[in-house]
């Protein structure tokens, strides 16, 4: 320190600008914190996310679905395994796929070309079904075959792949789409229809794999943790396998080979069956023979019971019926006489027996379901009455069965007709909408819903077809609790004489063909006429008709007279039901 | 013998405890980080041992740097000067060539880098020159001897060609100056020509990235066109010196009169600046353009230039508070983290350290230059402190640049971080350097 004394002057402007220089240094040291500050506390969480995401990978191992039961604990879904072979890409080894695959077909024998190459992780398969031969074979070289992996896959195996087609569903895998909303992830397989989309969180399992640590160069370091794939869970349907296959080989064998069949039980509300024909193979799910339901025009993959509507028809008298005895209090003796044509103005509706039925009372009228009784019938009750009698028996209205894709139906009204329409509501429209014409259309479901309510007198258990879920251990996940809709309160009188009515058309009327000496059956018949052609054949029961079991609705699409075509395939369901000998085999 | 006695003593007894400190300190955070960074290459050993013979060879050094009495310097600096040019032109004749420099000299098991020691060398000279002109420090005619010495050195380190290290001259030299008198307004007149010739040909890369990578037009992008046809430019820079000039007749106005050489030399400096853009513009590969500027956006170039940046700053902002843990940094053991044993060090310390390690290690290394400049303040002479003044510009220039790069402040040059980076001329010459501030500091009283 000797310049300082020597040069005052020199030395404080020498200190000045050195105070300076110090000053900026600091600063600058001071920049630096507050970002290190920034990045490693405030940022501290992000940046270290995705220093994870980097490092760990994981490899999954999907999970088996569960297994779909049915009522009598018969499986209807169950899971096989196979091996695969799959080539990977890995940067490290220089792998090639022609060179692995010579290899590969060196070894076994075989002529395998890469099948399908995944959209999303660039991996090849190379062989669906392996046996285990090969699988130990390939293993025990795992050196010579570069990038070729042998992985356990799982398959889903539907022993009744046509008749259950619809209840079951497929499963498919995910798409793009959907991964959005979920907590899907890219390869998996989920539910496509039936109770494997309804009950997917269920079925689906957890599923497990390993978390492998890469480096920079995307190898495999170590792996930390396996965590074994959770099977899902059971599902025990309340599917009655003999109803089931029964209705679904009437339907198949019925003229046109398309229709429908719903039967409950109406003491709970379980769907014994649920047929919609034509059915198609489950198993091809995935597969090129997919694609040919596709292009079947009989639609097989449109779920009949819940997505097609149909207009009821005759069937629909039940409710015309209903509100005429509830509001009229008319006498079920008094007759009425059908010429076989009803004038209203100047237009013409005719009976859809053309000679005319005669004289008829109520009884006898729903018997014959005579068009022109049934006209008068709802042109004394009004369009509001008979919209609201279909209302309190459920049409256009959900029935909130535990499967995909239900549809409402439709009630027309004069309002409905004003807005859209733009037109009034006339006098025609009542007299075709009180026998089930005209706008008004339903779906199979609904009409078994409504028949299981007639039979338990206005108490309405809502459909389901999931008893109970049973998770891998055995416990109880899940247990149906019936559940009623709100209960239709009608008199006694009306709920006596429609059940008489409705047991008169099984024995004396046009449901004859389903008299079955030992049983009393109670229905109705129904033919919907329809733009598409020939008639919907309708027929809606319930049985036994003192002490109803079951309940059930059965249409064949352009089947014609319902008496002619319906009845038959509930004949067929009721000899399954109550384990009767067909009355032809007696015969022989 | 009493003599060398005297002088052990007095090293022992002046020395500055705080900087010694400082050091060590830095040294085994270094040490222990390059362990880390390469104990999963199997490279450890190779790093440590090499390490640790520069770090002997520098520790001889800087003993005998601390005993030489700095001041001998000052006598010699012709002989240092012409050592370090000769240093720089051998290396260019006789140096092997790694990633594209030819600025090693290899003895097999080591190698040496003339370049670290030739930055200390001419902070020594110019320290000279500064102290023997201070009579003419405040003329613009001085300016021209010491941009001749920069010149030597800075055309013969760009042959090899090195542009990190070139460009780690001009702070030191424009600290050197500042504090040694020369008008600021000279100094800005530097910056701003350099700035301008290094920021044109900067500016235009950027846009031609922001264009490939916004793929749309923007204002500015519609405009590149007309740029590009230079009459435009030449328009602009026209109307700037216009404007300065209409600053100054207005300010004279005012009455307040500035010496008309002010305004003329800052367009001169403008105008200089813009004609050493063309050579600039020419000598930047366009690699280098990208490395400077993709700290800016570095979502430009994810997986080619701009990944370096991407990763550093994960490898920080992941180790949080208290860090991954020594040898757990997943960023470091992985790979993912470029350099990470040189030029990123300091990821790997904010990584496996976290916030209280880096921060530690950013106060450290702050003490340090804070004790270089408590040194500097209390030389014996002029001469001294800018010495110590020079050699904590350059300690800090090497860290702000080093350190913000890894943090994606500033530009991806090839500096290493002095005294923490691996290396062994950067460990040798910051010694050196470390003895040459101790020989200015044992001395603050006595003149030996």
């Amino acid at each position: 320190m000797v310049w300082q004394r020597e040069d005052k002057f020199a030395y404080e402007t020498f200190l000045k600008k050195h105070n300076i220089i110090f000053v900026f240094c600091i600063f600058l040291f001071i920049c630096l914190s507050i970002r290190l500050f920034y990045l490693q506390i405030i940022n501290g969480n992000r940046y270290r996310r995705i220093s994870e995401q980097q490092r760990l990978h994981n490899t999954y191992e999907h999970a088996p679905r569960g297994i779909i039961y049915s009522a009598d604990n018969v499986a209807l879904v169950e899971n096989k395994f196979n091996y695969t072979a799959l080539f990977y890409h890995l940067e490290r080894e220089q792998t090639s796929l022609t060179d692995s695959i010579k290899e590969l077909n060196k070894i076994l024998g075989r002529d395998i070309r890469p099948a399908q190459v995944c959209r999303y992780s660039g991996v090849v398969k190379l062989s669906d079904n392996l046996t285990t031969e090969e699988m130990f074979k390939i293993q025990e070289k795992k050196l010579n075959l570069k990038g070729i992996k042998v992985v356990k896959e799982v398959h889903r195996v539907y022993y009744y792949p046509e008749a259950l087609s619809h209840i079951t569903g497929y499963t498919g895998e995910i798409r793009i789409e959907e991964l959005l909303d979920n907590e899907y992830k890219i390869g998996d397989y989920v539910g496509r229809g039936g109770i494997e989309q309804f009950y997917d969180k269920y079925l689906k399992g957890q599923d497990g794999g390993w978390q492998v640590e890469v480096n920079a160069k995307g190898h495999h370091v170590k792996a930390f943790k396996y965590v074994p794939p959770k099977i899902g869970a059971s599902v025990y349907s309340t599917v009655d396998l003999k109803l089931q296959t029964a209705a679904y080989n009437a339907l198949q064998n019925s003229d046109t080979g398309r229709g429908a069949v719903v039967v409950l039980d109406t003491r709970t509300g379980a769907v014994k069956a649920l047929v919609s024909c034509p059915g198609f193979d489950t198993n091809t799910a995935g597969t090129k023979d997919f694609s040919k339901y596709l292009k079947d025009k009989k639609l097989p993959l449109f779920n009949r019971t819940l997505q097609a509507l149909y207009p009821p028809g005759s069937i629909f008298k039940v409710v015309t019926l209903t509100a005429a005895l509830e509001l009229l209090n008319i006498d079920y003796r008094q007759t009425v006489r059908c010429t076989g044509s009803f004038e209203l103005g100047d237009r013409r509706y005719s009976c859809w027996y053309k000679p005319g039925h005669d004289v008829l009372n109520l009884i006898s009228a729903t018997a014959q379901s005579c068009n022109i009784y049934f006209y008068q019938l709802g042109l004394k009750v009004g369009v509001k009455n008979l919209e609201k009698y279909a209302k309190k028996f459920y049409f256009g209205q959900k029935t909130g069965i535990d499967l995909p894709n239900e549809k409402r139906g439709f009630i027309p009204s004069p309002q409905w007709k004003k807005l859209k329409m733009k037109m009034s509501w006339l006098q025609g429209d009542t007299v075709i909408f009180s026998i089930g014409q005209g706008a008004l259309c339903t779906t199979p479901l609904q009409m078994a819903y409504m028949m299981s309510a007639v039979a338990n007198k206005g108490i309405c258990c809502k459909p389901y077809i999931v008893n109970r879920i049973e998770d891998f251990n055995g416990n109880e996940i899940y247990k149906h609790k019936i559940k009623f809709g709100e209960q239709i309160n009608l008199s006694d009188r009306t709920w006596k004489v429609m059940h008489k009515a409705l047991v008169e058309v099984v024995e004396n009327g046009t449901g004859k063909r389903i008299k079955i000496p030992a049983v009393k059956i109670a229905g109705k018949t129904g033919t919907a006429q329809n733009p598409q052609g020939e008639g919907h054949a309708w027929f809606i029961s319930y049985a036994p008709a003192d002490n109803p079991e079951i309940a059930m609705a059965v249409i064949v699409e352009n089947g014609g007279g319902g008496g002619l075509n319906a009845v038959p395939i509930g004949r067929k369901i009721y000899e399954a039901y109550f384990n009767i000998e067909p009355e032809n085999k007696k015969q022989k | 013998m009493i003599k060398e006695k005297l002088l052990f003593q007095r090293i022992i007894s002046n020395i500055d405890g705080g900087l010694i400190f400082a050091v060590a300190v830095l040294l085994f955070i270094s040490f222990i980080t390059i362990y880390s960074a390469g104990v999963n290459y199997r490279t450890s050993f190779r790093y440590i041992s090499v390490q640790s013979i520069a770090l002997g060879i520098g520790f001889i050094a800087f003993i005998i740097l601390t005993s030489f009495n700095y001041q001998y310097y000052k006598h010699l600096y012709k002989f240092i000067y012409v050592l370090s040019v000769g240093l720089l032109i051998s290396v260019l004749i006789f140096g092997s060539v790694k990633r594209g420099t030819r600025g090693w000299f290899d003895f097999g098991f080591i190698s040496f880098q003339p370049v670290e020691i030739a930055k200390v060398m001419f902070i020594l000279v110019l320290a000279s020159i500064l102290d023997k002109k201070e009579k003419e420090i405040r003329k613009i005619s001085f300016l021209i001897p010491v941009f001749l010495t920069l010149a030597g050195h800075s055309l013969l380190i760009m042959m090899q060609p090195d542009f990190s290290s070139t460009l780690s001259y001009f702070p030191v030299t424009l600290a050197l100056l500042f504090i040694a008198g020369v008008e600021p307004f000279y100094l800005f007149c530097i910056i701003v020509s350099c700035f301008l010739a290094v920021g044109i040909p900067l500016a235009e890369t950027f846009f031609n990235m922001q264009t490939q990578f916004l793929q749309s037009g923007t204002c500015i992008t519609n405009f590149m066109p007309s740029f590009k046809n230079g009459l435009t430019g030449i328009y602009i820079i026209a109307s700037v010196l216009l404007f300065i000039m209409a600053c100054w007749r207005f300010l004279w106005r005012l009455r307040i009169r500035i010496p008309v050489i002010y305004p003329v030399i800052l367009c001169i400096s403008i105008l200089l600046g813009c004609a050493a853009a063309v050579p600039v513009e020419k000598s930047l590969k366009d690699y280098q353009r990208k490395r400077l500027l993709v700290f800016l956006n570095p979502k430009f170039d994810p997986r080619g230039s701009g990944y370096n940046i991407i990763q550093s700053k994960i490898a920080i902002g992941s180790g949080k508070l208290t860090g991954k843990g020594f040898r757990k940094g997943t960023q470091t053991q992985l790979g993912f983290l470029p350099e990470q044993h040189t030029d990123f060090i300091f990821s790997v310390i904010g990584e496996e350290g976290g916030w209280i390690t880096a921060q530690l290690t950013l106060l450290f290394y702050c003490f340090f230059i804070w004790r270089s400049l408590v040194i500097a303040r209390e030389a014996r002479d002029r001469y001294g402190s800018f010495i110590a003044t020079g050699l904590a510009a350059m300690f800090t220039f090497y860290a702000v640049i080093n350190i913000g790069m890894v943090m994606g402040m500033m530009p991806v040059t090839g500096m290493p971080l002095l005294l923490l980076s691996y290396g062994g001329s950067s460990v040798f010459s910051s010694l050196c350097a470390v003895g040459i501030l101790c020989s200015v500091n044992i001395r603050r009283y006595i003149y030996y």
